[in-house]
Protein backbone atom coordinates (compact mmCIF):
# COMPACT_ATOMS: atom_id res chain seq x y z
CA UNK A 1 0.00 0.00 0.00
CA UNK A 2 1.23 3.44 -0.87
CA UNK A 3 1.00 6.21 1.67
CA UNK A 4 -1.73 8.75 0.79
CA UNK A 5 0.86 11.52 0.81
CA UNK A 6 2.86 9.73 -1.85
CA UNK A 7 -0.19 9.26 -4.09
CA UNK A 8 -1.02 12.93 -3.75
CA UNK A 9 2.55 13.81 -4.71
CA UNK A 10 2.30 11.62 -7.81
CA UNK A 11 -0.97 13.23 -8.88
CA UNK A 12 0.60 16.62 -8.28
CA UNK A 13 3.54 15.72 -10.50
CA UNK A 14 1.15 14.73 -13.30
CA UNK A 15 -1.00 17.85 -12.96
CA UNK A 16 1.75 20.39 -12.46
CA UNK A 17 2.63 20.85 -16.17
CA UNK A 18 -1.03 21.48 -17.07
CA UNK A 19 -1.38 23.77 -14.09
CA UNK A 20 1.53 25.96 -15.22
CA UNK A 21 -0.16 26.41 -18.61
CA UNK A 22 -3.46 27.40 -16.99
CA UNK A 23 -1.74 29.86 -14.66
CA UNK A 24 0.24 31.33 -17.56
CA UNK A 25 -2.85 31.83 -19.73
CA UNK A 26 -4.89 33.32 -16.88
CA UNK A 27 -1.99 35.63 -15.98
CA UNK A 28 -1.73 36.72 -19.60
CA UNK A 29 -5.46 37.45 -19.83
CA UNK A 30 -5.40 39.40 -16.61
CA UNK A 31 -2.29 41.36 -17.58
CA UNK A 32 -3.74 42.41 -20.97
CA UNK A 33 -7.08 43.48 -19.49
CA UNK A 34 -5.64 45.28 -16.47
CA UNK A 35 -3.12 47.23 -18.52
CA UNK A 36 -5.50 47.79 -21.45
CA UNK A 37 -2.90 46.66 -23.98
CA UNK A 38 -3.90 47.14 -27.62
CA UNK A 39 -4.76 43.80 -29.32
CA UNK A 40 -2.46 44.79 -32.17
CA UNK A 41 0.52 44.27 -29.84
CA UNK A 42 -0.70 41.52 -27.58
CA UNK A 43 -4.20 40.10 -27.90
CA UNK A 44 -5.79 38.45 -24.89
CA UNK A 45 -6.01 34.63 -24.93
CA UNK A 46 -9.80 34.91 -25.07
CA UNK A 47 -9.55 37.03 -28.24
CA UNK A 48 -7.17 34.48 -29.77
CA UNK A 49 -9.60 31.70 -28.91
CA UNK A 50 -12.44 33.58 -30.58
CA UNK A 51 -10.28 34.12 -33.66
CA UNK A 52 -9.35 30.45 -33.70
CA UNK A 53 -13.03 29.52 -33.55
CA UNK A 54 -13.85 31.85 -36.44
CA UNK A 55 -11.08 30.42 -38.58
CA UNK A 56 -12.24 26.92 -37.81
CA UNK A 57 -15.84 27.71 -38.72
CA UNK A 58 -15.14 29.55 -41.99
CA UNK A 59 -12.90 26.71 -43.16
CA UNK A 60 -9.74 28.77 -43.66
CA UNK A 61 -7.94 26.98 -40.83
CA UNK A 62 -8.57 23.56 -42.32
CA UNK A 63 -7.55 24.80 -45.77
CA UNK A 64 -4.18 26.22 -44.70
CA UNK A 65 -3.38 23.49 -42.19
CA UNK A 66 -4.26 20.82 -44.74
CA UNK A 67 -1.92 22.36 -47.31
CA UNK A 68 0.92 22.59 -44.80
CA UNK A 69 0.45 19.03 -43.55
CA UNK A 70 0.34 17.66 -47.10
CA UNK A 71 3.61 19.45 -47.91
CA UNK A 72 5.24 18.27 -44.68
CA UNK A 73 4.38 14.65 -45.40
CA UNK A 74 5.44 14.92 -49.05
CA UNK A 75 8.82 16.44 -48.13
CA UNK A 76 9.31 13.97 -45.30
CA UNK A 77 8.42 10.98 -47.47
CA UNK A 78 10.84 12.09 -50.20
CA UNK A 79 13.64 12.65 -47.68
CA UNK A 80 12.87 9.39 -45.88
CA UNK A 81 12.94 7.22 -48.99
CA UNK A 82 16.10 8.83 -50.42
CA UNK A 83 17.88 9.07 -47.06
CA UNK A 84 17.27 5.47 -46.06
CA UNK A 85 18.13 4.20 -49.54
CA UNK A 86 21.42 6.10 -49.77
CA UNK A 87 22.27 5.23 -46.14
CA UNK A 88 21.72 1.53 -46.79
CA UNK A 89 23.82 1.65 -49.96
CA UNK A 90 26.60 3.41 -48.06
CA UNK A 91 26.44 0.76 -45.35
CA UNK A 92 26.69 -2.07 -47.85
CA UNK A 93 29.30 -0.74 -50.24
CA UNK A 94 32.54 0.83 -49.15
CA UNK A 95 32.90 2.58 -52.50
CA UNK A 96 29.48 4.25 -52.21
CA UNK A 97 30.31 5.23 -48.63
CA UNK A 98 33.60 6.85 -49.70
CA UNK A 99 31.96 8.90 -52.44
CA UNK A 100 28.83 9.86 -50.52
CA UNK A 101 30.84 10.75 -47.43
CA UNK A 102 32.73 13.48 -49.31
CA UNK A 103 29.47 15.00 -50.57
CA UNK A 104 27.82 14.84 -47.16
CA UNK A 105 30.82 16.43 -45.46
CA UNK A 106 30.66 19.33 -47.93
CA UNK A 107 26.88 19.84 -48.04
CA UNK A 108 25.71 18.97 -44.53
CA UNK A 109 27.08 22.08 -42.78
CA UNK A 110 25.63 24.38 -45.44
CA UNK A 111 22.55 26.19 -44.08
CA UNK A 112 19.84 24.82 -46.35
CA UNK A 113 17.85 28.07 -46.21
CA UNK A 114 20.64 29.62 -48.25
CA UNK A 115 19.51 27.40 -51.14
CA UNK A 116 16.09 29.11 -51.28
CA UNK A 117 17.02 31.78 -53.87
CA UNK A 118 18.53 29.18 -56.17
CA UNK A 119 15.60 26.81 -55.81
CA UNK A 120 13.12 29.61 -56.55
CA UNK A 121 15.06 30.43 -59.73
CA UNK A 122 14.96 26.79 -60.79
CA UNK A 123 11.58 25.64 -59.55
CA UNK A 124 9.55 28.82 -59.05
CA UNK A 125 7.61 29.35 -55.83
CA UNK A 126 5.18 26.47 -56.27
CA UNK A 127 4.89 23.13 -54.54
CA UNK A 128 8.10 21.66 -55.98
CA UNK A 129 10.29 24.29 -54.36
CA UNK A 130 8.73 23.85 -50.91
CA UNK A 131 8.95 20.08 -50.98
CA UNK A 132 12.49 20.04 -52.34
CA UNK A 133 13.89 22.50 -49.81
CA UNK A 134 12.43 20.54 -46.88
CA UNK A 135 13.42 17.17 -48.32
CA UNK A 136 17.00 18.31 -48.95
CA UNK A 137 17.26 19.47 -45.34
CA UNK A 138 15.72 16.35 -43.84
CA UNK A 139 17.74 14.05 -46.09
CA UNK A 140 20.99 14.65 -44.20
CA UNK A 141 20.05 13.59 -40.66
CA UNK A 142 18.25 10.55 -42.11
CA UNK A 143 21.14 9.40 -44.31
CA UNK A 144 23.70 9.97 -41.55
CA UNK A 145 21.69 8.04 -38.93
CA UNK A 146 20.97 5.18 -41.32
CA UNK A 147 24.63 4.82 -42.24
CA UNK A 148 25.73 5.06 -38.60
CA UNK A 149 23.15 2.43 -37.62
CA UNK A 150 24.49 0.00 -40.19
CA UNK A 151 28.12 0.64 -39.37
CA UNK A 152 27.55 0.17 -35.65
CA UNK A 153 25.92 -3.25 -35.95
CA UNK A 154 27.39 -5.53 -33.30
CA UNK A 155 30.10 -7.70 -34.92
CA UNK A 156 29.13 -10.50 -32.57
CA UNK A 157 25.65 -10.66 -34.12
CA UNK A 158 27.15 -10.91 -37.61
CA UNK A 159 29.47 -13.74 -36.59
CA UNK A 160 26.56 -15.48 -34.88
CA UNK A 161 24.39 -15.27 -37.99
CA UNK A 162 27.19 -16.67 -40.16
CA UNK A 163 27.77 -19.47 -37.65
CA UNK A 164 24.05 -20.31 -37.78
CA UNK A 165 24.26 -20.66 -41.55
CA UNK A 166 23.25 -17.24 -42.90
CA UNK A 167 24.58 -16.35 -46.36
CA UNK A 168 25.84 -12.90 -47.33
CA UNK A 169 22.45 -11.61 -48.43
CA UNK A 170 20.72 -13.10 -45.40
CA UNK A 171 23.19 -11.41 -43.06
CA UNK A 172 22.21 -8.06 -44.61
CA UNK A 173 18.44 -8.54 -44.63
CA UNK A 174 18.01 -10.58 -41.44
CA UNK A 175 20.63 -8.97 -39.18
CA UNK A 176 22.17 -5.73 -40.44
CA UNK A 177 18.96 -3.94 -41.43
CA UNK A 178 16.85 -4.96 -38.39
CA UNK A 179 19.76 -4.04 -36.11
CA UNK A 180 19.93 -0.58 -37.73
CA UNK A 181 16.19 0.14 -37.38
CA UNK A 182 16.39 2.02 -34.03
CA UNK A 183 19.04 4.30 -35.49
CA UNK A 184 17.04 4.82 -38.69
CA UNK A 185 13.95 5.75 -36.66
CA UNK A 186 16.00 8.26 -34.66
CA UNK A 187 17.12 9.81 -37.96
CA UNK A 188 13.51 9.99 -39.17
CA UNK A 189 12.54 11.86 -35.99
CA UNK A 190 15.24 14.45 -36.56
CA UNK A 191 14.19 14.63 -40.22
CA UNK A 192 10.54 15.27 -39.33
CA UNK A 193 11.54 18.13 -37.04
CA UNK A 194 13.47 19.97 -39.73
CA UNK A 195 10.84 19.21 -42.40
CA UNK A 196 8.20 21.06 -40.35
CA UNK A 197 10.51 24.03 -39.88
CA UNK A 198 11.51 24.24 -43.54
CA UNK A 199 7.99 23.87 -44.95
CA UNK A 200 6.63 26.71 -42.81
CA UNK A 201 9.65 28.88 -43.65
CA UNK A 202 9.26 28.14 -47.37
CA UNK A 203 5.55 29.00 -47.22
CA UNK A 204 6.47 32.40 -45.77
CA UNK A 205 8.71 33.18 -48.72
CA UNK A 206 6.53 31.55 -51.37
CA UNK A 207 3.83 33.24 -53.41
CA UNK A 208 0.52 34.77 -52.34
CA UNK A 209 -2.04 32.39 -53.79
CA UNK A 210 -0.59 29.17 -52.46
CA UNK A 211 -1.73 29.19 -48.84
CA UNK A 212 -0.42 27.19 -45.93
CA UNK A 213 0.22 28.06 -42.29
CA UNK A 214 3.44 29.91 -43.12
CA UNK A 215 1.58 32.05 -45.64
CA UNK A 216 -1.22 32.67 -43.13
CA UNK A 217 1.33 33.79 -40.53
CA UNK A 218 3.21 36.19 -42.76
CA UNK A 219 0.12 37.65 -44.45
CA UNK A 220 -1.65 38.20 -41.13
CA UNK A 221 1.48 39.78 -39.71
CA UNK A 222 1.79 42.18 -42.60
CA UNK A 223 -1.69 43.60 -42.00
CA UNK A 224 -1.27 43.60 -38.21
CA UNK A 225 -3.91 40.95 -37.58
CA UNK A 226 -2.12 39.89 -34.45
CA UNK A 227 -4.93 37.61 -33.23
CA UNK A 228 -4.59 35.62 -36.42
CA UNK A 229 -0.82 35.41 -35.98
CA UNK A 230 -1.23 34.01 -32.49
CA UNK A 231 -4.00 31.66 -33.57
CA UNK A 232 -1.75 30.30 -36.33
CA UNK A 233 1.12 29.83 -33.88
CA UNK A 234 -1.13 27.88 -31.51
CA UNK A 235 -2.27 25.65 -34.36
CA UNK A 236 1.29 25.07 -35.54
CA UNK A 237 2.51 24.22 -32.03
CA UNK A 238 -0.32 21.75 -31.45
CA UNK A 239 0.02 20.15 -34.90
CA UNK A 240 3.79 19.82 -34.46
CA UNK A 241 3.40 18.24 -31.04
CA UNK A 242 0.84 15.75 -32.37
CA UNK A 243 3.11 14.79 -35.28
CA UNK A 244 6.20 14.30 -33.10
CA UNK A 245 4.35 12.40 -30.36
CA UNK A 246 2.57 10.29 -32.97
CA UNK A 247 5.89 9.43 -34.54
CA UNK A 248 7.34 8.44 -31.17
CA UNK A 249 4.31 6.23 -30.55
CA UNK A 250 4.71 4.63 -33.98
CA UNK A 251 8.43 4.02 -33.35
CA UNK A 252 7.66 2.16 -30.15
CA UNK A 253 5.21 -0.02 -32.10
CA UNK A 254 7.70 -0.69 -34.90
CA UNK A 255 10.78 -1.30 -32.73
CA UNK A 256 9.71 -2.11 -29.17
CA UNK A 257 13.09 -3.68 -28.45
CA UNK A 258 14.97 -0.43 -29.11
CA UNK A 259 14.35 1.04 -25.65
CA UNK A 260 14.83 -2.04 -23.47
CA UNK A 261 18.21 -3.23 -24.67
CA UNK A 262 19.75 -6.45 -23.43
CA UNK A 263 22.13 -5.64 -20.62
CA UNK A 264 24.54 -8.26 -21.81
CA UNK B 1 33.04 -36.31 -34.54
CA UNK B 2 36.65 -36.05 -33.51
CA UNK B 3 38.17 -32.57 -33.74
CA UNK B 4 41.85 -32.53 -34.58
CA UNK B 5 43.65 -29.28 -33.97
CA UNK B 6 47.18 -29.16 -35.29
CA UNK B 7 49.78 -26.44 -34.71
CA UNK B 8 47.34 -23.56 -34.52
CA UNK B 9 49.01 -20.19 -34.03
CA UNK B 10 47.34 -16.80 -33.97
CA UNK B 11 49.06 -13.44 -34.14
CA UNK B 12 46.94 -10.32 -33.73
CA UNK B 13 48.11 -7.38 -35.82
CA UNK B 14 50.88 -7.60 -38.42
CA UNK B 15 53.33 -10.49 -38.41
CA UNK B 16 56.42 -8.56 -37.27
CA UNK B 17 54.98 -6.35 -34.55
CA UNK B 18 51.85 -8.32 -33.66
CA UNK B 19 50.87 -9.92 -30.37
CA UNK B 20 50.99 -13.70 -30.29
CA UNK B 21 47.73 -15.03 -28.86
CA UNK B 22 48.16 -18.73 -29.56
CA UNK B 23 51.38 -20.65 -30.10
CA UNK B 24 51.36 -24.04 -31.84
CA UNK B 25 48.27 -25.49 -30.17
CA UNK B 26 47.74 -29.16 -31.01
CA UNK B 27 45.11 -31.43 -29.48
CA UNK B 28 42.65 -34.13 -30.44
CA UNK B 29 39.20 -33.62 -28.92
CA UNK B 30 37.51 -37.01 -28.65
CA UNK B 31 34.26 -37.83 -30.39
CA UNK B 32 31.14 -37.47 -28.20
CA UNK B 33 33.29 -36.29 -25.34
CA UNK B 34 32.88 -33.23 -23.20
CA UNK B 35 36.22 -31.37 -23.25
CA UNK B 36 36.78 -28.33 -21.09
CA UNK B 37 39.41 -25.78 -22.09
CA UNK B 38 40.63 -24.05 -18.95
CA UNK B 39 43.01 -21.14 -18.76
CA UNK B 40 43.71 -17.75 -17.17
CA UNK B 41 41.98 -14.75 -18.70
CA UNK B 42 43.66 -13.48 -21.82
CA UNK B 43 45.27 -16.84 -22.64
CA UNK B 44 43.57 -17.04 -26.04
CA UNK B 45 41.01 -19.73 -25.20
CA UNK B 46 38.15 -17.76 -26.75
CA UNK B 47 40.27 -17.18 -29.85
CA UNK B 48 41.04 -20.90 -30.03
CA UNK B 49 37.40 -21.96 -29.90
CA UNK B 50 36.46 -19.37 -32.53
CA UNK B 51 39.20 -20.67 -34.81
CA UNK B 52 37.91 -24.21 -34.28
CA UNK B 53 34.41 -23.00 -35.20
CA UNK B 54 35.72 -21.32 -38.35
CA UNK B 55 34.71 -17.88 -37.07
CA UNK B 56 38.23 -16.51 -36.84
CA UNK B 57 41.13 -17.25 -39.14
CA UNK B 58 44.26 -18.87 -37.73
CA UNK B 59 47.64 -17.39 -38.65
CA UNK B 60 48.90 -20.92 -39.23
CA UNK B 61 47.90 -24.50 -38.51
CA UNK B 62 44.67 -26.31 -39.25
CA UNK B 63 41.50 -27.74 -37.77
CA UNK B 64 40.06 -30.95 -39.18
CA UNK B 65 37.35 -33.33 -38.14
CA UNK B 66 37.19 -37.07 -38.40
CA UNK B 67 33.91 -38.91 -38.64
CA UNK B 68 34.16 -42.05 -36.46
CA UNK B 69 32.08 -43.93 -39.04
CA UNK B 70 34.75 -43.25 -41.69
CA UNK B 71 37.98 -43.00 -39.69
CA UNK B 72 40.23 -42.52 -42.71
CA UNK B 73 38.36 -39.46 -44.04
CA UNK B 74 39.81 -36.32 -42.57
CA UNK B 75 38.17 -33.09 -43.70
CA UNK B 76 38.23 -29.41 -42.81
CA UNK B 77 35.55 -28.24 -40.41
CA UNK B 78 32.52 -26.90 -42.26
CA UNK B 79 29.01 -26.61 -40.92
CA UNK B 80 29.64 -29.33 -38.33
CA UNK B 81 29.85 -27.08 -35.30
CA UNK B 82 27.76 -24.39 -33.69
CA UNK B 83 28.78 -21.85 -31.05
CA UNK B 84 27.14 -20.71 -27.84
CA UNK B 85 28.68 -17.31 -27.14
CA UNK B 86 29.86 -15.78 -23.90
CA UNK B 87 27.68 -12.71 -24.45
CA UNK B 88 24.93 -14.85 -26.02
CA UNK B 89 24.47 -12.63 -29.11
CA UNK B 90 20.70 -13.11 -29.19
CA UNK B 91 18.88 -11.06 -31.83
CA UNK B 92 17.08 -8.48 -29.67
CA UNK B 93 14.32 -7.81 -32.23
CA UNK B 94 13.33 -11.47 -32.53
CA UNK B 95 11.03 -13.33 -30.19
CA UNK B 96 12.30 -16.38 -28.31
CA UNK B 97 10.84 -18.76 -30.87
CA UNK B 98 12.21 -16.77 -33.83
CA UNK B 99 15.66 -16.59 -32.24
CA UNK B 100 15.67 -20.35 -31.77
CA UNK B 101 14.41 -20.99 -35.31
CA UNK B 102 16.94 -18.59 -36.90
CA UNK B 103 19.26 -21.30 -38.23
CA UNK B 104 16.36 -23.25 -39.78
CA UNK B 105 15.01 -20.07 -41.35
CA UNK B 106 18.41 -19.45 -42.98
CA UNK B 107 18.29 -22.97 -44.33
CA UNK B 108 14.90 -22.30 -45.93
CA UNK B 109 12.82 -24.60 -43.71
CA UNK B 110 9.11 -23.62 -44.04
CA UNK B 111 7.62 -21.68 -41.15
CA UNK B 112 5.24 -24.34 -39.85
CA UNK B 113 7.98 -26.93 -39.75
CA UNK B 114 10.55 -24.74 -38.04
CA UNK B 115 8.01 -23.54 -35.45
CA UNK B 116 7.26 -27.13 -34.59
CA UNK B 117 10.95 -27.97 -34.11
CA UNK B 118 11.57 -24.77 -32.18
CA UNK B 119 8.72 -25.73 -29.83
CA UNK B 120 10.44 -29.04 -29.19
CA UNK B 121 13.63 -27.24 -28.20
CA UNK B 122 11.68 -24.76 -26.07
CA UNK B 123 10.31 -27.71 -24.12
CA UNK B 124 13.78 -29.26 -23.80
CA UNK B 125 15.31 -26.14 -22.25
CA UNK B 126 12.23 -25.32 -20.15
CA UNK B 127 11.03 -22.09 -21.78
CA UNK B 128 7.36 -23.02 -22.38
CA UNK B 129 5.11 -20.00 -22.15
CA UNK B 130 7.86 -17.57 -23.19
CA UNK B 131 7.75 -18.24 -26.95
CA UNK B 132 6.72 -14.70 -27.88
CA UNK B 133 8.87 -12.80 -25.40
CA UNK B 134 11.84 -10.84 -26.67
CA UNK B 135 15.31 -11.40 -25.16
CA UNK B 136 15.13 -8.03 -23.39
CA UNK B 137 12.15 -9.27 -21.42
CA UNK B 138 13.92 -12.38 -20.07
CA UNK B 139 16.23 -13.02 -17.12
CA UNK B 140 19.89 -13.92 -17.66
CA UNK B 141 19.30 -17.64 -17.13
CA UNK B 142 16.39 -17.71 -19.56
CA UNK B 143 18.41 -15.90 -22.24
CA UNK B 144 21.11 -18.50 -21.73
CA UNK B 145 18.53 -21.22 -22.45
CA UNK B 146 17.46 -19.44 -25.64
CA UNK B 147 21.08 -19.32 -26.82
CA UNK B 148 21.54 -23.00 -26.06
CA UNK B 149 18.31 -23.99 -27.84
CA UNK B 150 19.21 -21.86 -30.87
CA UNK B 151 22.46 -23.83 -31.19
CA UNK B 152 20.95 -27.27 -30.48
CA UNK B 153 18.14 -26.93 -33.06
CA UNK B 154 20.65 -27.26 -35.90
CA UNK B 155 21.60 -30.76 -34.67
CA UNK B 156 25.23 -30.24 -35.56
CA UNK B 157 27.50 -32.88 -34.06
CA UNK B 158 29.94 -30.45 -32.43
CA UNK B 159 28.83 -27.93 -29.81
CA UNK B 160 31.26 -25.10 -28.99
CA UNK B 161 30.65 -23.14 -25.79
CA UNK B 162 32.65 -20.03 -24.91
CA UNK B 163 32.27 -19.34 -21.16
CA UNK B 164 28.49 -19.48 -21.58
CA UNK B 165 27.71 -19.26 -17.86
CA UNK B 166 30.26 -16.62 -16.87
CA UNK B 167 27.67 -13.84 -16.66
CA UNK B 168 25.14 -15.77 -14.58
CA UNK B 169 24.63 -15.46 -10.84
CA UNK B 170 25.83 -18.41 -8.74
CA UNK B 171 22.44 -20.12 -8.30
CA UNK B 172 21.39 -19.81 -11.93
CA UNK B 173 24.80 -21.10 -12.97
CA UNK B 174 24.34 -24.29 -10.92
CA UNK B 175 20.92 -24.92 -12.49
CA UNK B 176 22.26 -24.33 -15.99
CA UNK B 177 25.25 -26.62 -15.42
CA UNK B 178 22.90 -29.41 -14.33
CA UNK B 179 20.67 -28.82 -17.37
CA UNK B 180 23.66 -28.89 -19.68
CA UNK B 181 24.81 -32.20 -18.16
CA UNK B 182 21.31 -33.64 -18.67
CA UNK B 183 21.21 -32.43 -22.29
CA UNK B 184 24.74 -33.74 -22.96
CA UNK B 185 23.85 -37.14 -21.56
CA UNK B 186 20.76 -37.22 -23.82
CA UNK B 187 22.29 -35.95 -27.06
CA UNK B 188 25.92 -37.08 -26.81
CA UNK B 189 27.46 -34.39 -28.89
CA UNK B 190 31.13 -33.57 -29.04
CA UNK B 191 31.34 -30.56 -26.71
CA UNK B 192 34.20 -28.08 -26.40
CA UNK B 193 33.58 -25.88 -23.40
CA UNK B 194 35.78 -22.88 -22.58
CA UNK B 195 35.84 -21.78 -18.95
CA UNK B 196 38.07 -20.18 -16.34
CA UNK B 197 36.31 -21.91 -13.41
CA UNK B 198 38.08 -25.09 -12.21
CA UNK B 199 35.00 -26.59 -10.47
CA UNK B 200 32.93 -26.09 -13.58
CA UNK B 201 35.55 -27.78 -15.75
CA UNK B 202 35.77 -30.85 -13.48
CA UNK B 203 32.02 -31.09 -12.94
CA UNK B 204 31.18 -31.00 -16.64
CA UNK B 205 34.18 -32.40 -18.45
CA UNK B 206 35.45 -35.80 -19.54
CA UNK B 207 38.80 -34.09 -19.80
CA UNK B 208 40.25 -30.73 -18.84
CA UNK B 209 42.71 -29.12 -21.23
CA UNK B 210 44.79 -26.62 -19.25
CA UNK B 211 46.25 -23.71 -21.20
CA UNK B 212 49.24 -21.53 -20.35
CA UNK B 213 49.32 -17.74 -20.08
CA UNK B 214 49.70 -15.78 -23.33
CA UNK B 215 50.81 -16.84 -25.88
CA UNK B 216 48.48 -19.72 -25.10
CA UNK B 217 49.51 -23.27 -25.65
CA UNK B 218 48.43 -26.50 -24.00
CA UNK B 219 50.12 -27.11 -20.68
CA UNK B 220 48.53 -30.43 -19.73
CA UNK B 221 45.45 -32.55 -20.29
CA UNK B 222 43.75 -34.09 -17.26
CA UNK B 223 41.24 -36.90 -17.82
CA UNK B 224 38.21 -36.72 -15.53
CA UNK B 225 37.03 -40.25 -14.82
CA UNK B 226 34.20 -39.39 -12.47
CA UNK B 227 31.06 -41.46 -13.11
CA UNK B 228 28.04 -40.00 -14.94
CA UNK B 229 25.35 -38.90 -14.42
CA UNK B 230 27.04 -36.35 -12.23
CA UNK B 231 25.48 -33.96 -9.78
CA UNK B 232 26.69 -31.11 -7.66
CA UNK B 233 27.25 -33.36 -4.60
CA UNK B 234 30.34 -34.56 -6.39
CA UNK B 235 32.10 -31.35 -5.40
CA UNK B 236 32.35 -32.61 -1.81
CA UNK B 237 33.99 -35.94 -2.77
CA UNK B 238 37.65 -36.85 -2.23
CA UNK B 239 38.27 -37.55 -5.92
CA UNK B 240 36.94 -34.14 -6.86
CA UNK B 241 39.20 -32.48 -4.29
CA UNK B 242 42.27 -34.31 -5.62
CA UNK B 243 41.50 -33.28 -9.20
CA UNK B 244 40.87 -29.71 -8.09
CA UNK B 245 44.26 -29.54 -6.32
CA UNK B 246 46.06 -30.94 -9.31
CA UNK B 247 44.51 -28.53 -11.78
CA UNK B 248 44.78 -25.63 -9.38
CA UNK B 249 48.54 -26.11 -9.12
CA UNK B 250 48.84 -26.28 -12.89
CA UNK B 251 46.93 -23.09 -13.42
CA UNK B 252 48.22 -21.08 -10.47
CA UNK B 253 51.61 -20.47 -12.07
CA UNK B 254 49.90 -19.29 -15.24
CA UNK B 255 47.63 -16.89 -13.37
CA UNK B 256 50.67 -15.51 -11.54
CA UNK B 257 52.46 -15.03 -14.85
CA UNK B 258 49.48 -13.17 -16.28
CA UNK B 259 49.27 -10.96 -13.21
CA UNK B 260 52.99 -10.17 -13.30
CA UNK B 261 52.73 -9.26 -16.95
CA UNK B 262 49.82 -6.95 -16.22
CA UNK B 263 51.71 -5.32 -13.34
CA UNK B 264 54.73 -4.73 -15.56
CA UNK B 265 52.52 -3.36 -18.32
CA UNK B 266 50.78 -1.03 -15.86
CA UNK B 267 54.06 0.22 -14.36
CA UNK B 268 55.82 0.51 -17.71
CA UNK B 269 56.33 3.68 -19.74
CA UNK B 270 53.08 5.45 -20.46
Amino acid sequence: MKAPGKVAAQIGERLLPALTVVVFVLGWEFFVRARGIAPIYLPAPSAIAVQLYRMAVDGSLLHHLGLTLARIFAGFALAGVCGILVGLLMGMSRLVARVADAWIAALYPLPKISLIPLLIIWLGTGEAYKIVISAVTAFFPIVISTYAGIRQVDRGLLKTAIDLGAGRGQVQTKVVIPAAIPSILAGLQLGMGVTIILIVAAEMIGGSAQGGMGYLLISSGQVMETEKVFASLVVLAVAGAIIIKGQQWLDRKVAPWALQREDR
Amino acid sequence: MKVEVSKISKIWGSAGSGVAALDQVSHVFGSRRFSCILGPSGCGKSTLIQIIGGLEAASSGQVRIRDPARPDALRPLGADSVMVWQNLNLFPWRSVIDNIAFGLEMRGVPRAQRSERARGLIALVGLRGFEDHRPGQLSGGMRQRVALARALILERPILLMDEPFAALDAQTKIVMQEELMRIFEQTHKTVLFVTHAIEEAILLGDEVVVMTARPGCIKDTIPIDLPRPRSLELVASKEFGALFDRIFHLIRDEVMKTMQEQTIAAAGPA
